[in-house]
């Protein structure tokens, strides 16, 4: 008995690795998809000791050394110093970790709730539940998402987790009209049909039948996304509407910065250039994704 | 010289698990005004033979190891591309399985027969039609393939037609080209048995009157009896046997050909055998020798260690079997 | 006498389209005894697709009745009780799409054991390993497989052994092997009258495949637009078919061989183009093509009439408008 189980097991797992490398060899045939990876691994990494690889942890936080404000990149400070004397390196590679929060909290809040719905709508194609779903979708979609957050910040008072949950507010539809239009179309296969017939209960069809065939474009979309929303919280911070200084922020860094331009470049650009580098390797990565997902034809 | 001849053809895929070895030396031979069936189940090769000699296999992930493809006696793969659309606009057309996916849904019939028509006489030694001569052209084309109304079938979009009319269009579409070659790849399996047998017995009737070769490819037994005159079984990317239809049929003698034969249904009512032992083989890596020994009920040391030739086993019938060997 | 398993009485399942309303199924009747292998055979707008989804509950009838054991089943399947969702099932046409192409072969068997609660959950592994053996796959290679990586007459196989799963009674095959190799249909076919006898079932087989019918079933029941045409046991139904549009069916069966050419009828070769179910020709539906046709065939809709023990007609030509 004993040992059946532990066989099961044992074929499960075979074959779960076989998968995985199947899946590396597809993504890992465009070098550029690795590269993105390897950037995104470098990125978190540092992130997440930060606290330990960073010349000078101090500087993310209430730190002010007015003597040695405004200089240019050398040896000591690589990216140089800002207005008030803090390390604009140590402060980027700080400012990633706010930069990837967001990302993770409102991909983790926005897209769950989208893709339970797109799923319940596409089960009930054709009913008033549908309907009803997808109108309310349309409604959210039709607002523009810079406004709809900026109006959201600004009404409750400007700070990082309600930047979040602004965002987060936005992004749900966009997951419930991709799951929609992929289970819709899966709804009337012979694989659905049998798992009703059979007398599966709904919620087994919507997550145990449906939900694995909506993977794919989900895990694509979400890691393109978190281009997007990091490039959004950038925005809002740069306008004033995200973390509060001293927290640092790659936006707000942006726009402080941007007054000094061009005679002290350093500050300004250095954390540009951060954000362009995680969005690019978010979309690199994410084109990865998409190979390996892609149905080959023999 | 034979109108078209496959010679040692082999085509393998690369894909992430390796090399598929699919077509290994396949032979064909179509003779001008001859009528010719490949009969074969999935996976045997038929579909890449076809691609190949229609020069459309997607390269990569295929790629043709080695072999000739030779029309006229001049080989296909080696062609130019001008050469090629020569051919495909003089010379050859096809007929596939599934109407749906051969017409475009957003033109009308009329309009796709009126291209075809203007673009077979385009090229090279230009001929110059009048409208309404095109027109009469198309119109007499949808007749011939017995369609009712054509005058208002030119007028439809393929969606509104039923299955049988819209592979009515593609034949019309692949005869009003007074083509020499026509590859008919499973015309009618996605029809229903009775328009099946009115289809068929109009492509008989017209490559007959045209005199022009066909080379029709199949997994139905029955069809080939009735529209050909000679027959090739394939089997894991070889033709393991070729004859005169009829003499075929009625005594195969490779043992996947038997094993065929015995596995279908026969409306005498003898009941059906268990199919053919095991399973098609993994194209990764594929059996020594003969392909087929793994599954033989006749296997012999021989048959493990090299891939047997035709052997003759009748008048004009070849098998490729040890067990005729003289 | 054995009780009926399966009586449709008067079916008969009307869709709403653009077009208008289409009769798919206009009132048929028919009786399956248990252990019957009972052919539908029909071509495009027959109906025999939409009579097993009604059966099995795809939709709910528009009227008549079905009865399963005696027990009226004629609704929606989300209305049915689940003992007889467990009694009562189906093998879909495509192999490719009904299984699930994201979930290994050892998920999809699970589904109806959980469902239904066969045995406890340690021994459901065994009994799915038991399930693919009785369908001669190799348990322990295909349990961790993924559909794409069988082949079609296999993932047919696997579907089998999930429509067994449950032990039914009777169970539907939607033209199981219409889309695969003969050899391959060979094998699944020798194994499905092997099952039949050893776990008394019952099977009705929709198909087009008249040949096969002929080897397989012991009746055969031929549809066209709706109606059923011909009902009878199969040697019967070969060697004497009836209705014109059987031996319409029978004259166009691509055969192999001399012997079989001379017994089909020859008289019926195939003409016209099947109506579509939204334009029905009045009358008996078959006229517009029938060789046999009369003078009132384009007027009168015949009944169905049992001319032979066990063999029923639909046509006029057979008796007069007054019964004969």
């Amino acid at each position: 008995m004993w040992q059946e189980k532990r066989a099961d097991l044992a074929a499960s797992f075979a074959l779960r690795r076989r998968s995985l490398a199947k899946g590396w060899y597809k993504f890992s045939r465009n070098p550029l998809s690795v590269v993105g990876l390897v950037a995104l691994v470098v990125i978190v990494l540092a992130t997440g000791l930060a606290s330990y690889i960073t010349p000078y942890p101090a500087h993310a936080g209430p730190y002010t050394n007015f003597k040695a404000a405004g200089q240019p990149p050398s040896w000591e400070h690589l990216f140089g110093t800002d207005r008030i004397g803090r390390d604009v390196f140590t402060r980027v590679i700080f400012g990633y970790r706010f930069s990837l929060l967001l990302g993770i909290v409102v991909l983790g809040l926005g897209v769950a709730p989208g893709v339970i719905l797109g799923l319940i709508a596409g089960y009930h194609r054709g009913t008033w539940v549908e309907t009803t779903i997808m109108r309310v979708t349309d409604v959210f979609l039709a607002v523009p998402p810079l406004v709809l957050a900026l109006a959201i910040t600004a009404m409750l008072t400007p700070s990082l987790l309600n930047e979040m949950f602004a965002i987060a507010l936005l992004w749900w539809p966009w997951y419930c009209r991709l799951v929609f239009a992929v289970s819709s179309s899966m709804r009337n296969q012979f694989f659905i049909r049998e798992a009703e017939f059979s007398g599966a209960s709904e919620a087994h069809i919507l997550f145990r039948e449906m939900l694995p065939n909506c993977l794919a474009p989900i895990l694509t979309k979400m890691t393109l996304d978190m281009g997007i929303v990091i490039l959004l919280g950038a925005s809002l911070s740069f306008v004033g509407l995200g973390a509060q200084p001293p927290t640092p922020c790659l936006g707000t860094m942006v726009a402080d910065g941007a007054k000094r331009l061009p005679g002290e470049w350093w500050s300004t650009i250095f954390p540009a250039l951060a954000i362009v580098l995680v969005i690019l390797a978010f979309n690199l990565v994410g084109d990865g994704l998409r190979d390996v997902f892609a149905v080959e034809e023999v | 010289m034979a109108l078209l001849e496959v010679k040692d053809l082999c085509v393998g895929y690369r894909i992430f698990e390796g090399h598929l070895r699919v077509l290994n030396r396949a032979r064909l031979e179509v003779d001008s005004g001859e009528r010719v069936g490949l009969v074969g189940e999935t996976g045997c090769g038929k579909t890449t033979t076809v691609k190949s000699i229609l020069r459309v296999l997607p390269i990569p992930p295929a790629e043709v190891a080695s072999g000739e493809i030779l029309y006229r006696g001049a080989d296909i793969l080696r062609m130019s591309h001008r050469g090629i659309r020569d051919l495909r606009r003089r010379e050859m057309t096809a007929i596939f399985q599934d109407p749906l996916q051969s017409l475009n849904p957003m033109f009308t019939v009329g309009t796709q027969l009126r291209d075809i028509l203007k673009d077979s006489m385009g090229g090279r030694g230009r001929g110059r039609l009048s409208r309404r001569e095109i027109e009469a052209r198309c119109i007499a084309a949808l007749h011939e393939t017995g369609m009712p109304d054509p005058e208002r079938i030119m007028h439809n979009y393929p969606s509104q037609l039923s299955g049988g009319m819209r592979q009515r269009v593609c034949i019309a579409e692949a005869l009003s080209r007074e083509a020499q070659l026509l590859l008919a790849d499973e015309p009618t399996t996605n029809l229903d048995v009775t328009i099946q047998d009115q289809i068929l017995r109009k492509l008989d009737e017209l490559v007959d009157e045209k005199g022009t070769s066909v080379l029709i490819i199949t997994h139905s037994m029955g069809v080939v009896r009735d529209l050909t005159q000679r027959m090739y079984i394939m089997y894991a990317g070889t033709m393991v046997e070729t004859g005169r239809t009829k003499d075929l049929l009625a005594a195969p003698r490779h043992p996947y050909t038997q094993g065929l034969m015995e596995s279908v249904p026969r409306l005498t009512g003898v009941g059906i055998s268990d199919g053919i032992p095991g399973r098609i083989p993994n194209y990764l890596d594929p059996p020594s020798g003969c392909r087929f020994h793994p599954r033989c009920i006749h296997v012999m040391p021989v048959c493990k260690e090299t891939v047997p030739e035709f052997f003759s086993v009748g008048e004009g019938h070849v098998a490729a079997c040890y067990l005729y060997r003289s | 006498m054995p009780e009926s398993i399966l009586s449709v009485e008067n079916l008969t399942k009307c869709f709403p389209t653009k077009q208008g309303l289409v009769r798919a199924i206009d009132g048929i009747s028919f009786v399956m005894a248990p252990g019957d292998t009972l052919g539908l055979v029909g071509e495009s707008g027959s109906g025999k697709t939409t009579t097993a989804q009604c059966i099995v509950g795809m939709y709910p009838p528009t009227s008549g009745d079905i009865l399963f054991k005696g027990e009226t089943i004629g609704a929606a399947f989300n209305r049915r009780p689940k003992h007889v969702k467990g009694d009562l099932r189906i093998v879909f046409q495509d192999p490719g799409s009904s299984l699930n192409p994201k979930r290994t072969i050892k998920q999809i068997l699970s589904v109806p054991l959980a469902v239904h609660r066969v045995g406890t959950s340690r021994d459901r592994l065994a009994r799915m390993k038991a399930l693919l053996e009785m369908v001669e796959l190799p348990a322990d290679e295909y349990l961790y497989k993924y559909p794409q990586a069988i082949g079609g007459g296999e993932k047919q196989m696997v579907a089998l052994a999930r429509a067994l799963a449950t032990n039914p009674s009777l169970v539907l095959l939607d033209e199981p092997t219409s889309a695969l190799d003969v050899s391959v249909q060979a094998k699944i076919i020798n194994l499905l009258i092997r099952l039949r006898r050893e776990l008394n079932l019952t099977y009705l087989f929709i198909t087009h495949d008249l040949s096969l019918m002929r080897n397989v079933a012991s009746r055969v029941a031929i549809m066209y637009l709706g109606k059923l045409c011909e009902i009878a046991p199969t040697v019967e139904f070969f060697e004497h078919p009836v209705h014109p549009y059987t031996k319409m069916l029978l004259s166009s069966i691509p055969v192999v061989s001399d012997e079989e050419e001379a017994l089909k009828p020859h008289k019926a070769i195939s003409k016209g183009e099947i109506p579509s179910p939204v334009n029905i020709p009045p009358g008996c539906s078959f006229h517009s093509r029938c060789s046999e046709r009369g003078d009132f065939c384009a007027e009168l809709d015949p009944e169905m009439r049992e001319i032979a023990p066990g063999h029923v007609v639909r046509c006029n030509q057979r008796y007069g408008p007054e019964g004969e």
